[in-house]
């Protein structure tokens, strides 16, 4: 004992004075260990293990030493025994071979008479159970549950319970015990509480059996001082009125669980009790299923008041955390309980505290409604703002613009929370800022937009959050090491593609998507220094975004400019493919007009622009990427025959007018205009309907073969009725504008553009600087200068007068930004509980959001898109569970397993016996078989040896030792994979196959042997004898 | 469910490891041996992990930690209640000097109370050593070991009272005191149980 205290004592003391290269003393300890451990001292052994286990804690694998931790644990001495089975425990997992070797002892010691004996096999099994461990287990188990010490009992009944995890059938056999042991009053109290436990954890996998028990529970419920068992018995009545609940088998239970649970809520001095209680009551669903309305409603009001309250308690976290906890379940079946507390929550959203914060946002997102989705994003956008690490890109000008508001901001929320002001420090980490991201998204494009009153504030927040999308580490080419699917998700990117969705969708807003995605690409461009790679996600929604939509550009030479910039630059080839349509796209709207007229200026401009371009695309001819390649490829081509026409055309003169030529004027421009891009339904596809009589699995042609023999003869007829061509030569324009005259008509776009609500009720501090002054720029332009402006705003937005004639009046002069709306908003909030009246909503943009594109009798309604895409992420999130969490218990064979099953399938105490009997059996031939192969060797040897007799018992007694010594040491590791492997094959089938055939049982060799040495060793008189009578 | 009870030092250095139920990790069928061998770096990553999260923590937070990205990454789904009741959701730690005490478990476990059963079992050890500090815990691991085996077998808890759980231990066999010279010093104080917490009245 001293010894091994004083060893790894030194191993400590050792660490801590080789301080700086630990590294290096560990692997000399590691390797003095592995010596150690092979010796024949058992002391030294169990030092070693010692060791090796304090090892394994800071991460220095001890797997390859299970065999040493057996021997360990076959110790007599507990001292020893004792750091066997915590080598076990810390080291085995149910796939370690040694573990089958393992049965017997673990066996043995169950039937120990000293308590602390036994407890170590029972502690030690929930850690390495497997089926057929359980198999064998199982009958010593259950005896144990009639131990005289309590503490055996507990410990033994929730290794039953992890036995019957892996082993359904051992619930069977072990159940009714378990039952007698909790009806039992005289049960110590510790006992029963255990059993609570258990069936806790049993009853959230099948409820249904523990119905009949439910009497029991209540007087333990009523009776029972100890809270953690009060706590787990409500857990388990929530469970079981849950169930009740859908079979409607126990009316009664509600009734009766009531008045108890109501008691609790208002007498216990226990927090914790008291949480649970609430919870309970309002997840099980007992206000539902309770008969008088009134009594319920009282309930629901106690309860949500008082998880309120717990929100509301300055200074404890832990139960704001909880509340917030019991209200994400709540609003599952009760949201407009959860809704009324809407303040309290969208406090927590600035919390310190990540895990509030996530609490609060999670139950936020289910919360938003146009009324109060902007000032929640607001506040999820100042999050974002003010947490950006101070390297971050800050466009000047704007760090004077944020204390100012983080000021006003303390001002506002000083009343309520006091402590929030911690939140403008903390700096978020990029998972958290990515989930923020996500959910800003979420919340606002949830049902087709539904939400959003004000595009114009979506866009601008759409291009603020791309700035403050953190750049996926994916892209970072020094490590190699693939990091988690979380943070390779490109945030930005989502970003990009619901700006997108929004320059599709809403065809008011087109133009101010398009001057969004603009505004990116220029920013991109400028904050990235020269020679650096454009990585943002969201450049390739913005690149088309200013392809598809060159037409609404405000200025298309610089946009085509800024695209030939970033060409060279972007890394992806994907986003590179994008950007060489739109460089062509936008080039076609630049030189395709065919009104104006072909001047020797016009000529020379769109010859250098061609050769500009020209110059870009080429080294993409070479591109590795093939789609860019040929992309590239093809617009060189086209380009280089258009620059040919171009220079090949005179321009018109004052005397000669010229037209200029029809490639650029026509043939480009036709390229990509024509029918508009809608957005699909994701869905639609699968609604596209069969047509009547096509049989795919019809041969195209019955004799193909002579037909692809004859195409080299026949020519085509041309005069045949082609369905085909008739289709795509001669189909009506797609819309009023025809492909040749695509400029004018689609100039008239912009103009049946709103003119959104400027008077957005936010203090858009969370925006950048340049965002703001684009804002107020816009208004002023707006107001001034847009003749249509007053007549087409009457028109939009008749349902508020007196906010235009405001804003007319103030027109140019007004200064949103330094009205202080944010806290008119915020009274908002605070009134909507006191004051049921909800302000008059506000009136909705109008602006139409195109929805998805599907056809008849789709499932998938409108309004789809979005939450498809959403529901689809969810989707591979959910797969991705199907695998199994790190550290997930598989139950799923308990939960379809039946207690009451029929008899055949019972559990049958005597087969199990009697088939362990036969096992042992097997086992024993196995042993004599053994030995008598031993033996024969020995004759060989001692033929060879040639020795007299008397040599022979020396010579027996020194192998026993080589023997034993082998089955120790590393000797025998060579030989020891060869039986392992045999064992592995082998052995299950003997364990699972029952034993009750002893060739199968025979199969497995020498393990059974090896297992139990000391077996061996006391045994060996007899069967030495009996081999000898065999031979 | 209790997945695992950690403890670990506020440099991130583990002091005690238990894991009630296995660590699944994909990745077919490798063999056993380096199967194991990731087995104890995924641990350890679990730590690192987890020491993150908690060092970062504000003042005045509360003693729940969001999901480690070990845990989050497969545990997001919320398709049905049955499959939630065996996945680690909660992540429940309290701080005591030098040391974190880590709770990892399933959606069955009362949060608040989990809380408690840490306080019950930093107050099992302080019975045990008198004043416990890191160093007894550093050098007396095994006893660690005890103390959390009577409070937990296989991840259910079996016993929360504290003259039980000390007396568990005891019949195991004699404590054993922190080598006597090995000051103090570095620690400082005990762990100061009791005094700076008022949990003690919540179960």
């Amino acid at each position: 004992m001293r010894r091994f205290e004083k060893s790894l004592y030194d191993l400590i003391r050792g660490l801590r004075n080789h301080k700086g290269n630990e590294k290096e003393y560990i692997q000399k300890t590691l390797k003095e260990c592995r010596a150690e451990v092979r010796s024949q001292d058992m002391d030294l052994k169990a030092t070693a293990l010692l060791k090796l286990i304090y090892l394994e804690m800071v991460g220095h694998d001890m797997s390859w030493a299970s065999f040493h931790v057996l021997e360990v644990m076959s110790s007599p001495k507990y001292h020893q025994k004792r750091v066997g089975y915590l080598g076990a425990v810390q080291s085995f997992r149910h796939d370690t071979e040694v573990l089958m070797l393992a049965t017997n002892l673990l066996k043995k010691d169950l039937a120990a008479t000293s308590p602390t004996v036994i407890s170590l096999p029972i502690a030690t099994l929930p850690h390495v159970i497997t089926p057929s461990l359980a198999l064998s287990t199982l009958a010593d188990l259950l005896p144990r549950l009639n131990h005289s010490h309590a503490n055996i009992r507990k410990k033994t009944l929730v290794t039953l319970y992890r036995l019957a995890l892996v082993y359904p059938e051992a619930l069977r056999a072990a159940w009714p015990k378990i039952k007698d042991r909790l009806m039992d009053p005289n049960e110590d109290p510790s006992v029963t509480a255990a059993i609570v436990n258990v069936v806790c954890e049993l009853g959230s996998r099948r409820p249904n059996d523990f119905l009949p028990l439910a009497p029991r529970l209540f007087e333990l419920l009523v009776d029972s001082g100890n809270n953690w068992m009060a706590i787990k018995l409500i857990k388990l009545a929530n469970l079981l009125v849950q169930f009740a609940s859908l079979t409607p088998l126990e009316p009664r239970l509600v009734r009766k669980l009531l008045p108890p649970l109501t008691n609790i809520i208002r007498t216990t001095p226990a927090m914790s009790l008291l949480y649970e209680c609430i919870n309970g009551i309002i997840q099980g669903g007992i206000l539902d299923s309770a008969e008088d309305v009134a009594g319920a409603d009282e309930i629901a009001t106690l309860c949500v008041n008082k998880l309120r309250g717990m929100i509301m308690i300055n200074g404890d976290a832990n139960l704001k955390y909880v509340a917030l906890l019991a209200f994400n379940k709540i609003v599952l079946t009760h949201p407009h309980l959860v809704s009324q507390q809407e303040d309290v929550i969208l406090e927590c959203i600035d919390s310190s505290d990540i895990t509030i914060r996530v609490q609060a946002l999670n139950l936020v997102k289910g919360m938003v409604s146009s009324d109060n989705l902007v000032p929640v994003v607001s506040r999820l956008m100042k999050q974002l703002k003010s947490s950006l690490p101070s390297k971050d890109r800050r466009v000047p000008g704007s760090s004077a613009n944020t204390p100012e508001t983080e000021s006003d901001d303390e001002a506002q929320t000083a009343i309520t929370a006091p402590t929030v002001r911690d939140t403008q420090a903390l700096l978020l980490p990029d998972d958290y800022r990515i989930d923020i991201i996500e959910r800003i998204l979420y919340m606002c494009s949830k049902d087709n937009y539904s939400s959003v009153l004000d595009f114009d504030w979506y866009i601008d927040v759409l291009t603020q959050l791309v700035r403050m999308a953190p750049v996926p580490r994916t892209f970072d080419a020094d490590t190699g090491a693939l990091l988690p699917t979380r943070q390779q998700v490109d945030v930005a990117e989502k970003v990009g593609d619901e700006l997108r969705n929004v320059a599709v969708k809403v065809r008011a807003m087109r133009a101010t998507a398009v001057r969004a995605a603009d505004l990116i690409l220029d920013q991109l461009l400028s904050e990235n220094p020269v020679g650096h790679s454009l990585s943002s996600g969201a450049l390739k929604s913005a690149i088309w975004i200013i392809g598809e939509y060159a037409i609404q550009l405000a200025m298309p030479d610089d946009s085509l400019n800024g695209l030939l910039q970033a060409i060279p630059r972007i890394g992806k080839a994907e986003i590179l493919a994008v950007a060489l349509h739109a460089t062509a796209k936008v080039f076609s709207s630049i030189a395709g007009s065919e009104l104006e007229p072909w001047t020797a200026e016009r000529k020379s401009r769109i010859s250098l622009l061609l050769a500009r371009i020209l110059d870009v695309l080429e080294p993409l001819a070479l591109h590795p990427s093939l789609e860019v390649q040929e992309r590239a490829v093809e617009f060189i081509e086209l380009l280089k025959l258009t620059a040919e026409a171009v220079s090949g055309q005179p321009p018109s003169t004052d005397e000669n007018h010229q037209e200029p030529p029809l490639l650029l004027t026509q043939a480009i421009p036709s390229l990509f205009t024509g029918w508009e891009l809608n957005s699909v339904a994701v869905h639609a596809q699968k609604n596209v309907p069969l047509p009547d009589g096509l049989d795919l699995d019809e041969p195209i042609h019955g004799n193909l073969g002579r037909l692809l023999s004859q195409t080299d003869i026949v020519t085509l007829q041309s005069d045949e009725a082609d369905d085909f061509e008739v289709y795509y030569h001669q189909r009506p324009p797609p819309s009023s504008l025809s492909s040749s005259t695509p400029a004018i008509s689609r100039l008239a776009d912009p103009e049946d553009d709103t003119a959104g609500s400027y008077q957005q009720p936010s203090e858009e501090s969370y925006l950048d600087a340049d965002i703001l002054a684009k804002r107020k720029a816009e208004r002023m332009e707006k107001n001034k200068d847009d003749p249509f402006y007053i007549p087409s705003d009457n028109i939009l937005r008749t349902s508020t007068p007196i906010h235009n004639i405001l804003q007319n009046n103030n027109g140019p002069a007004l200064d949103i930004d330094s009205i202080p709306v944010m806290q008119l908003d915020l009274d908002k909030i605070g009134h909507t509980v006191a004051a049921p009246s909800r302000p008059r909503p506000q009136p909705r943009q109008r602006v139409v959001v195109a929805t998805d594109e599907t056809l008849e009798g789709s499932d998938s309604g409108t309004g789809r898109q979005y939450d498809s895409e959403n529901s689809s992420l969810a989707k591979a999130r959910s797969k991705k569970s199907k695998q199994h969490s790190l550290l997930q218990v598989d139950s799923s064979t308990i939960g379809s397993f039946s207690l009451e099953g029929n008899a055949s399938e019972a559990f049958d105490y005597e087969r199990q016996q009697r088939e362990e009997a036969e096992m042992q059996q097997a086992m024993k031939e196995v042993e004599r078989l053994r030995l008598e192969m031993q033996r024969a060797n020995e004759r060989i040897q001692m033929a060879q040896g040639a020795d007299v007799q008397g040599v022979v018992i020396k010579k027996k007694t020194k192998k026993k030792a080589t023997a034993k010594k082998a089955a120790d040491g590393d000797e025998a590791e060579a030989t020891k994979a060869k039986p392992r492997k045999k064992v592995k094959k082998a052995a299950p089938q003997a364990v699972e196959g029952g034993g009750d055939d002893t060739g199968g049982a025979a199969a497995s060799g020498t393990p059974p042997a090896k297992a139990a040495p000391k077996k061996k060793k006391k045994k060996k008189p007899a069967p030495v004898e009996e081999a000898e009578g065999a031979v | 469910m209790i997945n695992a009870f950690l403890v670990f030092n506020g440099q991130g250095q583990p002091r005690l490891t238990k894991f009630y139920t296995q660590l699944n990790t994909q990745g077919g069928f490798a063999e056993t041996i380096t199967r194991q061998k990731q087995d104890t770096s995924i641990q350890q990553r679990l730590i690192s992990e987890i020491f993150t999260l908690v060092s970062n923590r504000p003042a005045g937070s509360c003693n729940f930690l969001p999901l480690p990205p070990l845990l989050a990454a497969s545990s997001t789904s919320h398709t049905s209640t049955e499959e939630q009741s065996d996945v680690p959701s909660l992540v429940t730690y309290r701080h005591y000097a030098t040391l974190y005490f880590i709770i990892i478990s399933t959606t069955t476990e009362s949060p608040l109370a989990l809380i408690d059963l840490i306080q019950v079992y930093v107050e099992a050890l302080d019975k045990l050593f008198e004043n416990v500090c890191e160093l007894d815990l550093i050098f007396n691991f095994e006893t660690l070991h005890a103390t959390l085996s009577e409070m937990i077998i296989g991840g259910v808890v079996i016993e929360t009272s504290l003259d039980r759980i000390v007396a568990g231990v005891r019949a195991q066999g004699t404590v054993a005191k922190r080598p006597v010279n090995e000051g103090r010093s570095t620690i400082g104080s005990g762990m100061g149980i009791g005094g700076n917490f008022a949990w003690t009245g919540r179960v």
